[in-house]
C-alpha cells in the first residue's frame, strides 16, 4: 500500500451534488482494487488561472489515497475518459495529511497562516533589487 | 563576505532561505498564496539568487510552482 494524493478538477457546469456523485465514483473504483480513500476534500468552485476546454472556472477535489498502484492506475483511466473532468494530478506522498489542505485554507481563513511565521511576512524578494 | 553594519544606499536584507530551517515553511504545491510570492507579476519564477532560496529548496519550489500551473492554480503566462 502506498500513499498518494489526488486533485481533480471537474467542469463548471456541474452541480456540487454531481461534484459529490463524480467523487463517489471514484472512490469507488478504488475501493474495488483494495484501495481506501482517507479524506476527500471538495474546495468548491474556484477560478482556474487559465481556461482549459473553455471553461473558466472549475471545481476542485482533493483525495488522501491509501492504495496498491493497480486501483490508482484504474482510477485515472477513468478519469481520462471521463469528459467532466478537465485535469487531475496524482502525486506519491511519504504522509497523508489529514488537516484541510492549503486549498481549503485560502478560502476560509484567508491570512491566518502567516501570521508568526517569523519575518515572512515581510519576505518581499525583488526588495533591495539585485546586488 | 563582511557585511556593513551601517547603512548603506540599499537595505540588505537577511540572507536565509525561508524554507530550510528545521521549522521552515513546507513547500505545497496546492498553498498558491506561498507560490506567489516566489513568482513575477506577470508568474515567471525568481531565481534563487534573488530570493536566497537553497538550491534545494529551488528545486522543489520549482517543482510545486509547475504541479500547481498544471492544475490551473497559477497561470503559465500573464500579460
Amino acid at each position: 500500500m502506498t500513499f498518494y494524493e489526488t486533485v481533480f478538477v471537474a467542469r463548471q457546469e456541474l452541480s456540487a451534488a454531481q461534484v459529490e456523485t463524480l467523487a463517489a465514483t471514484m472512490t469507488d473504483i478504488l475501493a474495488t482494487g483494495q484501495g481506501e480513500v482517507t479524506k476527500t476534500e471538495f474546495c468548491g468552485l474556484r477560478t482556474l488561472a487559465y481556461s482549459i476546454k473553455k471553461n473558466r472556472k472549475g471545481h476542485y477535489v482533493l483525495f488522501n489515497i491509501q492504495a496498491p498502484s493497480a486501483a490508482v492506475k484504474e482510477m485515472e483511466r477513468q478519469m481520462r475518459l471521463n469528459e467532466d473532468i478537465l485535469r487531475f494530478l496524482t502525486i506519491k506522498v511519504d504522509t497523508l495529511d489529514p488537516e484541510p489542505s492549503a486549498l481549503m485554507q485560502t478560502k476560509q481563513n484567508r491570512d491566518r497562516r502567516y501570521e508568526g511565521l517569523g519575518g515572512h511576512e515581510e519576505y518581499r524578494p525583488y526588495e533591495g533589487g539585485r546586488e | 563576505m563582511t557585511v556593513p553594519v551601517t547603512r548603506k544606499p540599499f537595505f540588505r536584507r537577511r540572507k536565509t532561505c525561508p524554507f530550510s530551517e528545521p521549522d521552515g515553511i513546507p513547500i505545497d504545491y496546492k498553498d498558491v498564496k506561498l507560490l506567489q510570492r516566489f513568482t513575477t507579476e506577470r508568474g515567471k519564477m525568481i531565481p534563487s539568487r534573488i530570493t536566497s532560496v537553497s538550491q534545494k529548496k529551488q528545486r522543489e519550489l520549482s517543482q510545486a510552482i509547475k504541479r500547481a500551473r498544471f492544475l490551473a492554480l497559477m497561470p503559465y503566462v500573464l500579460d
